[in-house]
């Protein structure tokens, strides 16, 4: 039996955090104002300066406008943590701080707005369109020629992002078993070690595999091989942790019966653990091979070789209509790899 | 051959299952445990063959003291006592006969077991097994493509598997309708009269229990209230071991 031990909220500790997030909202609302909207929109200044000391006013001014509010029914953060009471036929989007939310919402679309430099006029102007009318153009008329060379990349490519997942997938395996809390919360060690590994898998993660792409063109030279290794650290991490999610949500079931005949460990994990795994790791996988295809085509960019680095070198030269055979390649392989997963995965469920 | 003394299993959390657990299982009887959920009945079972580790007393399962065992030893033991459970619990997507087989991974070499690899003696007696619970001719059959009660006779199969000395039953039939109960419970009545192998069982049903125990013991709230013939609960010890509201519902 669960014993449920209900805690009732702490006032204290939701004020303060109801002060804090007062303090920023308001601090983030004065400082957007005063550059965006006085600087940018008002005395539309070209090159505004910024001084540290900007935000740090900014903060202060949040801070004194949070202070004068806070005790009003125009506290953002103390109606978000359940403090101010209302009528509870009323929705919580009608009440007087949700206003101070929606106020949030504008200023940083205008923002956004502003710093995306989104101009019709730029978009609409007759050089640029001249531009654009040349490049479609010369897209919609790919050189034939360079064909059999595009295909010889894509192949590449395509065996690249086959291997790189193919080298992942073991060790992915592996670590996923050592990654997965419901095995791993048996004794001090092992759990540390779950922690050890789950922080180095989320670090790996964290580093897009563009970044491994460039980190290894350097390490072993330009060319399909920097790209495979880029692709292989990125599955490897992530397969880890989609295996490892995918034990953890299995059925305790067949472990304690398998436990309770007394097999070994491994046996345990054998017959109770992976027969509940197989199909999806499998569809995970198919997906993962999948995603490296695009990928690497992306890698390319960066000298991961294959059909990417061949895409970058014509665009270079400015010779559209390769890029445009290029770009039908590239499209081609995306769609079958696309539709031939999917079926895979649909036929595997 | 079974004795337990001052059992007790405090949770990590808190929460106090057993308290002071006392009664021992001759060779060859048919116990059965009632009590209501949350009484610790699943826990006491699983504090048997070590599935949760008892935080005090003993357990002698043939004179060894099992709450010490570790590693090997634990093994050992725990391939003599086998257990059957309310969902099953058996292999999803392997065959009836991979199952049955699986009751004898502690006797099988880790490898050979990953690899299938089993001599034909072991594949006769699990045949033997299946057609004992009556599912002679389902050996290739999806095990988690069968009937719940057929997926229950299985279980069994492969608990027979271990040649257990005790069999543990964790609420059989708890997930099965009237017919297919009764049906489960004849085969752990076939099991108890004619192998001659100990049952241990958990049950809701008392009128189940009337017909197929030889003694019953009662939990309440992690302690032994109740000791004696099935036919001696009353209607005044009806009422101690299930709250003073409780009606007995009847399964015929």
């Amino acid at each position: 039996m669960k014993q449920n031990v209900y805690k009732k909220p702490n006032v204290t500790v939701l004020t303060i955090k109801a002060i804090i997030l007062d303090i920023l909202a308001w601090a983030y609302m004065a400082l957007v104002s005063y550059k965006i909207i006085y600087e940018k929109i008002i005395i539309d200044e070209r090159y505004p300066e910024f001084a540290w000391n900007q935000p740090l006013y900014s903060l202060y001014a949040g801070a004194l406008i949070a202070a004068i509010l806070f005790f009003t029914k125009l506290s953002l953060g103390r109606g978000l943590f359940g403090l101010i009471k209302f009528d509870e036929n009323e929705s919580p989007s009608s009440q007087a701080f949700a206003y101070i939310g929606y106020l949030l919402i504008l200023l940083t679309f205008i923002t956004g707005f502003y710093v995306s430099q989104i101009s019709l006029k730029e978009f609409l102007s007759e050089s640029g369109l001249e531009g654009a009318k040349r490049i479609f153009k010369a897209l919609f008329n790919p050189n034939w020629g360079i064909f059999q060379e595009g295909l010889f990349a894509a192949i590449e490519t395509i065996y690249m992002a086959f291997i790189a997942t193919a080298v992942a997938i073991p060790i992915a395996f592996i670590l996923g078993f050592f990654a997965a809390r419901n095995l791993m919360n048996g004794s001090a060690v092992a759990f540390t070690f779950y922690n050890v590994l789950r922080a180095f898998l989320n670090v790996s993660r964290s580093i897009e595999p563009l970044v491994w792409a460039i980190i290894f063109s350097v390490w072993v030279g330009i060319g399909p091989f920097s790209g495979m290794l880029a692709l292989c650290i990125h599955s490897i991490a992530s397969l880890t942790k989609q295996y490892s999610e995918q034990i953890e949500s299995i059925d305790d079931g067949p472990i304690e019966a398998i436990t309770a005949t007394g097999a070994h460990p491994i046996q345990v994990v054998w017959f109770g653990v992976v027969p509940q795994i197989v199909l999806p790791y499998l569809s995970y996988t198919i997906y993962r091979w999948d995603i490296n295809v695009r990928m690497a085509t992306v890698i390319g960019l960066v000298g991961g070789g294959g059909i990417g680095n061949l895409l970058m070198q014509y665009q270079g030269q400015a010779r559209w209509n390769e890029v445009g055979m290029l770009v039908i390649l590239i499209a081609a392989i995306v769609w079958t790899m696309d539709w031939a997963s999917s079926k895979l995965r649909e036929a595997l469920k | 051959m079974l004795e337990i003394i001052g059992l007790e299993k405090v949770y990590p959390n808190g929460h106090h299952a057993l308290k002071n657990i006392n009664f021992s299982v001759p060779q060859g009887e048919f116990l059965v445990v009632i009590g209501l959920s949350g009484s610790g009945k699943s826990t006491m079972l699983r504090c048997i063959n070590r599935l949760h580790d008892p935080t005090g007393g003993e357990i002698l399962f043939n004179g060894v003291d099992t709450t010490k065992l570790k590693g090997l030893s634990l093994r050992k033991i725990r391939s003599e006592i086998g257990m059957i459970f309310q969902h099953f619990n058996l292999i999803p997507r392997k065959t009836v006969m991979e199952n049955v087989l699986s009751g004898n991974l502690s006797r099988t070499g880790i490898f050979a077991s990953i690899f299938g690899i089993h001599s034909n003696e072991t594949k006769a007696l699990a045949q033997k097994y299946i057609e004992i619970v009556g599912l002679k001719g389902k050996e290739k059959n999806r095990a988690d493509n069968l009937s719940g009660g057929q997926q229950q006779r299985v279980a069994i199969a492969r608990a027979l598997m271990q040649n257990p000395k005790i069999l543990l039953a964790d609420e059989p039939v708890a997930s099965l309708d009237p017919a297919t109960s009764h049906s489960v419970m004849q085969y752990l009545k076939k099991v108890n009269e004619e192998l001659g192998v100990t049952v241990i069982c958990n049950l809701h049903f008392l009128s189940l229990v009337r017909q197929y125990a030889h003694r019953v013991v009662a939990l309440k709230a992690g302690k032994l209230i109740y000791d004696g013939k099935p036919l001696e609960i009353n209607e005044e010890w009806f009422k101690t071991i299930y709250g003073e509201d409780a009606v007995e519902v009847t399964i015929n």
